[in-house]
């Protein structure tokens, strides 16, 4: 759900409230209002913040008036609230403006009039009716919203305020799209009050059926299945994470070495040869351009500020790939931590690179000899020492797998990925396609599209030797509903619930569970889950490297192979999540040059 | 049935855990047989599962072993059936097998089979309590829930309100076989006698000796012992005989 907070009018209070990230902030352009903007305003509407778009409010005012502003102020929108005729739409439509059309609405009014408008608005707006126009602060019946049956999303409106958010969640209509604060939120005419605003964006957000909710849930999936010897770890962590994350100071700490020590923001690269090639516009969100080689450092700074905040001395990772151990390794010699790694055998083995990358960092790595001498059995491995030092040590999770609040903590560190995506494109891109093991470059690439339901969000996992083989790691493929590292998710296991050993020729993939966001964001269609076998990962990075002089990961590479199986139309804006680099895979990929 | 053993019993009980389907798929009925001969008072069940996050290499070795061998839900209560005894049993496993096997339906094989306890150490108490607790009481399963030296007053207290049989006291904050010894656990196992609980008290982890148990014992109604027991038969030509030595070892026939 989006948020619009409107009739903003001062400088200083428009600053305030643009820290909190509406997703839209309304100017009202009516003389006769108490909130009628300011020429200082309209200067500073100019510099917006990207994430939050600009609508200029207006009631009759000439065509010719509202263009002039629009283009002077570069208004990302602009909201009808009189009496606009289906016409006067049109030409505003025509001339390139994007429109949200107000209907003021009673238990007379005619849903039907809504009709002729519907070509030329992007966004419909509903509010109480009155004999002004607007700015009532009382709410209508949302009952009669049941009456409309278009499918143009809209923006509910009219007396909103702070204890509606509950009710406003509850609203079963696929159109409500956002809704609009004004009046309620106020400490007099056109000032805002910041902190009821932000909690009202918190809430809002917090509530999106995509998230967490407040038992740790993602609808079925998700908890903290944890053993006695876990729980006052995990429960302080739940009850501190969220306060620790959002607070100021914690944030500029993590801004700062995202910025200065990783190097973000990261590229959106447009890949001029793969454009030609597939015939639609291909970008590559740079994230192997992290310092590390891969997103995981996103989450690794995140985590180890946060244990620091907790005065943990001792931090212990799981790792696949490595590239997760090289990430907690780094930041753990960044800020003086002492380092234990797991990691299988197995992996050991076919990711010597990032072996001896943690070496050199200063970590010890514990090889893993139990089961599939994989990720799973790290993972395992790791809780198992978090279980002997439930005191001093942090468990660093590498993805958005394990008990709550990992799932949901690992997220809000990755989601920097799509935050960055959004300030990048001027537009939705059509699909945004990311590798999934755990998932977390994948949440992190969507997650600030979820509500975006025109974006596509594509998310592929190891298919292996193919789905219909025994050596595959495609969780959500062939899964089933049950509990793995402590959350209920989807997971590879036999009838009897033994856990079955997955296989992916990426380490980072080879994982037979799945976040249980991920469970959940496909059980509810909101994303699409696909798999690409080793073969048809090892060919795409082979053709990137060709293409645009970039190796890819091999974790990476099937998110790019999947564009050799999807239908792109010449309109597509693609966007695949290029999660890691392949320099740790060189020798895997180097067996598989055609000579 | 765990009620009235605790009600009845002055001295101290034995709890013997161990996994079933080791180390032979069908050796349940050996073991059983040597437990019951030498006077254990309870025997605790472990469900083999592929990720026991709570134990140690001992229990996770023999858990691989047992699923190697073909170890399945229901083999272990079709196993139960064929061993009829009147010592009171109790199933210890991890939430993922349960769930899959259907709570409903483990509860009912539990109470056919004789097992009037569940010990699934993953399963937190608020789902249980919402999702669960009336399907146990309608099969007059007892849920066993843990506590640790970490765990606070309050929870414990809470823990204790929830309990219907006895409380499973971690004698560390540690997984299953650590051997870091019972001693170190005197000041957790004071305080936990002081706090005159309703129920009664067993302690498991770091319990492998004669010394170990009765020192335990001291303290609460008795002691579980699980891993050293696993080592002791690992190999064992003669279940019945070898695990009635290790019995005899820990405790004096009744």
């Amino acid at each position: 759900m989006k948020i619009k907070v409107c009739g903003m009018k001062h400088p200083e209070n428009i600053n305030a409230v643009s820290q909190c990230e509406p997703d839209f902030m309304g100017f009202i352009f009516y003389k006769k209002s108490p909130r009628y903007v300011l020429d200082k305003t309209l200067v500073f509407a100019k510099e917006m913040n990207p994430n939050t778009k600009t609508v200029g409010v207006f009631v009759n005012s000439p065509i010719s008036e509202v263009l002039e502003i629009v283009q002077e102020y570069n208004l990302n929108f602009v909201q009808l609230h009189g009496n606009e005729s289906v016409d006067y739409a049109k030409k505003l439509y025509n001339a390139g403006v994007n429109l949200i059309k107000a209907f003021q609405v009673n238990k007379n009014f005619d849903w039907d009039k809504i009709k002729d408008y519907k070509p030329f608005v992007n966004y419909l707006l509903f509010d109480t009716a009155t004999k002004s126009y607007g700015g009532s602060g009382l709410k209508f019946n949302w009952e009669l919203l049941r009456n409309y049956k278009e499918e143009i999303p809209f923006f509910l409106s009219g007396g909103i305020e702070i204890d509606d958010a509950e009710m406003i969640k509850e609203i079963d209509l696929p159109q409500l799209f956002a809704i609009d604060i004004n009046s309620k939120f106020e400490t007099e005419p056109g000032v805002k009050n910041e902190e009821l605003v932000n909690k009202m964006i918190n809430t809002i957000r917090m509530k999106s059926k995509y998230q967490v909710n407040d038992k740790g849930f993602y609808g079925e999936y998700g908890g903290a299945f944890i053993p006695e010897m876990l729980y006052p770890n995990i429960k302080e962590l739940q009850e501190s994470y969220e306060e620790i994350i959002q607070s100021d100071s914690f944030q500029e700490e993590l801004q700062a070495l995202l910025k200065d020590y990783v190097g973000r923001p990261t590229p959106l690269y447009y890949s001029k040869r793969l454009s030609d090639h597939y015939k639609a516009d291909i970008y590559l969100k740079r994230e192997d351009l992290c310092h590390t080689g891969a997103h995981k450092i996103n989450n690794a700074l995140g985590q180890i500020l946060l244990a620091k905040k907790r005065n943990k001395k001792r931090i212990i990772a799981e790792t696949g790939a490595g590239q997760h151990g090289v990430a907690t390794a780094t930041a753990c010699a960044l800020m003086g931590l002492e380092c234990v790694v797991y990691m299988g055998a197995k992996d050991i083995k076919r990711q010597a690179p990032n072996v001896a990358r943690m070496k050199m960092l200063g970590a010890s790595i514990v090889p893993v000899t139990s089961g599939s001498q994989t990720l799973k059995d790290a993972t395992n491995e790791a809780i198992r020492d978090w279980i002997n030092n439930p005191t001093d040590t942090h468990y660093l999770i590498g993805s958005v797998v394990g008990p709550h609040p990992y799932p949901d903590m690992v997220a809000k560190f990755q989601a920097v990925i799509s935050k960055e995506i959004k300030n990048q494109i001027k537009e939705n891109p059509t699909h945004i396609i990311a590798c999934i093991g755990g998932g977390s470059n994948a949440i992190g690439a969507f997650y600030h599209f979820l509500e975006d339901e025109d974006v596509e969000l594509i998310g592929i996992e190891a298919g292996g030797m193919g789905i219909d083989t025994p050596e595959t790691a495609a969780t959500l493929a062939l899964g089933s509903q049950g509990v793995l590292h402590a959350c209920m998710t989807t997971v590879l296991q036999t009838e009897d619930g033994q856990v079955i050993e997955p296989h992916s020729i990426s380490a980072g993939l080879d994982y037979p569970g799945i976040g249980p966001q991920h469970a959940h964001l496909h059980k509810t269609k909101r994303v699409k889950y696909s798999n690409i076998t080793d073969q048809e990962a090892l060919d795409a990075a082979h053709f990137l490297s060709h293409m645009e002089g970039i190796i890819p990961a091999l974790e990476s590479s099937h998110a790019l192979a999947y564009l050799e199986k999807m239908e792109i139309k010449p309109t597509d804006r693609i966007i695949i999540n290029l999660s890691g680099r392949g320099d740790k895979d060189l020798e895997t990929l180097t067996k598989t040059i055609k000579e | 049935m765990l009620q009235e053993l605790f009600k009845n019993t002055k001295e101290p009980l034995l709890n013997i855990y161990f996994t079933a389907g080791y180390p032979q798929l069908n050796s349940m009925p050996e073991i059983l047989e040597g437990l019951v001969n030498s006077g254990v008072d309870m025997v605790e069940i472990g469900m083999p599962y592929s990720d026991p996050l709570s134990d140690g290499p001992t229990i996770q070795n023999s858990s691989s072993i047992a699923i190697k061998n073909g170890i399945t839900t229901d083999m272990i209560f079709d196993q139960l059936s064929k061993c009829p005894s009147n010592i009171s049993k109790i199933m210890m496993g991890y939430y993922n097998a349960v769930y899959l096997y259907g709570v409903e339906k483990f509860c009912e094989k539990c109470k056919d089979n004789g097992v009037s306890g569940v010990i699934l150490p993953d399963l937190p108490i608020d789902i249980y309590l919402k999702e669960y607790k009336g399907i146990f009481e309608k099969y007059g399963i007892s849920n066993i829930f843990l506590i640790t030296p970490e765990t606070t007053e309050s929870r414990i207290r809470y823990i204790d309100e929830c309990s219907t049989s006895f409380i499973y006291a971690v004698s560390s904050s540690s997984t299953t076989g650590k051997g870091t010894g019972i001693q170190s656990a005197e000041g957790y196992l004071r305080r936990l006698k002081g706090m005159n609980l309703t129920n009664p008290l067993m302690v498991g982890f770091n319990i492998s000796t004669k010394e170990d148990f009765d020192f335990a014992s001291t303290y609460t109604a008795g002691g579980i012992i699980g891993s050293a027991f696993i080592k002791h038969i690992a190999g064992s030509k003669n279940l019945t005989q070898d695990t009635e030595t290790f019995i005899n070892s820990i405790r004096e026939k009744k």
